[in-house]
């Protein structure tokens, strides 16, 4: 009887890290009041928190799925442009256009994921690669609805929560921490939920899963779904917080795809605190690297990641998350890893 | 007795190369423990693969209690009652027995009401060790919980046939008899058997009829005791 009520259990087992997460939001919550709000530290820790938002997004079908796209730009990018063309056209709240921006990365993943997921591994990477690719050609030469390569500005409307635009970036600050916080919880509730079961068979043995009767391309794609709606929805926080975007800013391989895939490998695939741990990380290395060098090296940065990737990789694979696990169990403040099975 | 599975005229090939299985023809009556036999690489996990739906595309007929099972999707054909038990184990590691053994009625979207707690606890009884390992992470079995886990997980789906693919492969002789015997406490309680195995003369022993597949075609069939007697048999597998 016990085993047939897991999810639950696992819900119930994580009461005291969901206190523990919930400290830390209020935490991050109180920072900037300690900045100044117009200064480089809030852009720097806003632009940390989309990051960790839109690497949890992409947690729920590369951690939980084993799904590891490349081609998340394509969602974000999508989301971008619905929300500012709307709003450029029509007057259209970027929080009304964030639902239809949502809407239509949910269409993208559906006609992505039906041929995708076909693919395993390297194949799926390089096929979702493509994709993303794809939108960023169709943005730059569509030029009548995108502007093409001259990129959209969005319109600027002085400080109004309704308009989400701020001359300052702190409330940008706080909405990209309530992103977070809420892709954090779905990802969560995903992760604990029938679901989540369902996508730990598929990630463990994919086979396997199918001969007990695991649906595998239904359990892939909602999970796609769910973290293609979340990304779109931070692409509309993105571009609301720097004004102005072009092609390659929201579907580049690099800037958007590559980024948010490597937050969450950096800090831990899979894992819950993994992408903030991630963001933490790859986001302020960033710009100590880019304001160290004033811009005299272009694409340092995307340097930059590969050197972090492949120190992870050989140092511990499973992000920096397991690496302080092995740290502390190194210097022996827990000992006796007997139990290591059992949990 | 009308046949729980009927198989006719199967082909499959993997991509462009030659057939791997050719026109095989097969049947299994209700209940019924039936064994295929044959060397490495004539076709016998194929069959099994196209039967639980996850091999190659195949031409034929695959006919589960009178239902065409080609069109059926393989997540789907679990919910007909058909579990595979596929070669090399694959329990998900990372799960508890436990959890590997949830993941079945779970699948299956039947509320988790009495009737899995039910099986869980006949599957315990079936496989004492699993219930002493329970919160035990399947990757941390050795082979041979691994396989009875691996059979318990596909009775979780309460099938009437159960299909087996070389579940004796790498494991010691005492836990071979051991795993026959369950086969046999498992088939006496009235789920059909197909099952493949290298070890011919135990899987003759156990099933009342066999199949010989040799390069993807079936060249002996018969009641089990027949073909253990069969010079051809005893000759090219049993080494007599």
């Amino acid at each position: 009887m016990s085993a047939l009520s897991l999810p639950k259990r696992c819900s119930a087992l994580a009461r005291p890290r969901a206190l523990l997460l919930a400290a830390l939001a209020a935490a991050a919550a109180i920072v900037p009041l300690f900045l100044d709000p117009q200064g480089y530290w809030v852009r720097v820790l806003t632009l940390t928190l989309i990051f960790a938002a839109l690497g949890q997004a992409w947690n729920i079908v590369g951690g939980l799925a084993n799904q590891i796209s490349l081609g998340h730009a394509a969602y974000f990018g999508v989301g971008a442009y619905a929300s500012t063309i709307l709003l450029i056209n029509f007057g259209l709240s970027p929080w009304i256009g964030l639902f239809v921006g949502m809407a239509l990365a949910v269409v993208v993943a559906l006609v992505l994921s039906v041929p995708t997921f076909r693919l395993k591994g390297h194949y799926f990477a390089l096929a979702t690669l493509a994709a993303g690719e794809a939108l960023r050609v169709i943005a730059n030469s569509w030029q009548g609805v995108t502007g093409g390569p001259v990129g959209l500005s969005v319109p600027f409307m002085p400080d109004s929560f309704w308009m989400m635009s701020y001359g300052a970036p702190r409330p940008f600050y706080w909405i990209a921490l309530a992103a977070l916080v809420l892709v954090t919880l779905v990802f969560w509730w995903i992760k604990s939920s029938a679901l989540g079961y369902r996508l730990r068979a598929v990630k463990e043995n994919e086979q396997a899963a199918e001969v007990v009767g695991v649906n595998t391309f239904r359990a892939k794609l909602w999970a796609s779904l769910v973290s293609a709606a979340a990304t779109a929805a931070i692409g509309v926080v993105y571009v609301q917080f720097t004004y102005f975007f072009d092609p390659d800013a929201v579907f580049g391989v690099a800037t958007v795809s590559v980024r948010l895939a490597l937050v969450a490998i950096v800090g831990g695939i899979g894992t819950v605190i993994g992408p903030v741990v991630g963001a933490l990380v790859v986001v302020p290395l960033e710009e100590l690297v880019n304001a160290a060098l004033q811009g005299q090296v272009a694409g340092l940065s995307a340097f930059v990641y590969g050197a972090i990737l492949i120190a992870v990789i050989l140092v511990e694979p499973r992000g920096l998350v397991a690496l302080f696990g092995r740290l502390r169990r190194g210097l022996g403040r827990r000992p006796g890893g007997a139990g290591e099975a059992g949990r | 007795m009308t046949a729980l599975l009927e198989v006719a005229r199967l082909s499959a090939r993997y991509g462009r190369g030659a057939p791997v299985l050719h026109e095989v023809a097969l049947e299994l009556g209700q209940g019924e423990f039936v064994t295929v036999i044959g060397a490495n690489t004539a076709g016998k996990s194929t069959l099994l693969r196209a039967i639980s739906g996850v091999g190659p595309a195949v031409e034929g007929s695959i006919r589960f209690d009178g239902r065409e099972l080609t069109a059926v999707a393989p997540h789907a054909r679990p919910k007909l009652g058909i579990a595979h038990v596929p070669e090399g184990r694959h329990v998900f590691p990372e799960m508890s027995v436990e959890e590997n053994l949830a993941i079945g009625a779970h699948a299956r979207g039947g509320a988790p009401g009495g009737g899995a707690a039910a099986r869980l606890e006949a599957i315990f009884e079936l496989f004492p060790r699993l219930r002493e390992r329970r919160r035990q992470f399947g990757g941390t079995l050795s082979g041979g919980e691994q396989q009875m886990l691996a059979i318990g997980r596909g009775l979780m789906l309460e099938p009437r046939l159960l299909i087996l693919d070389e579940p004796s492969l790498g494991l010691a002789p005492m836990i071979v008899e051991e795993l026959h015997d369950r086969l046999v406490e498992i088939h006496r309680r009235g789920v059909a058997i197909l099952l493949v195995e290298q070890n011919v003369s135990l899987a003759l022993s156990v099933a009342s009829r066999g199949y010989v597949l040799q390069s993807g075609s079936i060249v002996l069939e018969g009641p089990a005791g027949e073909l253990l007697r069969d010079d051809r048999v005893r000759e090219a597998y049993l080494g007599i």
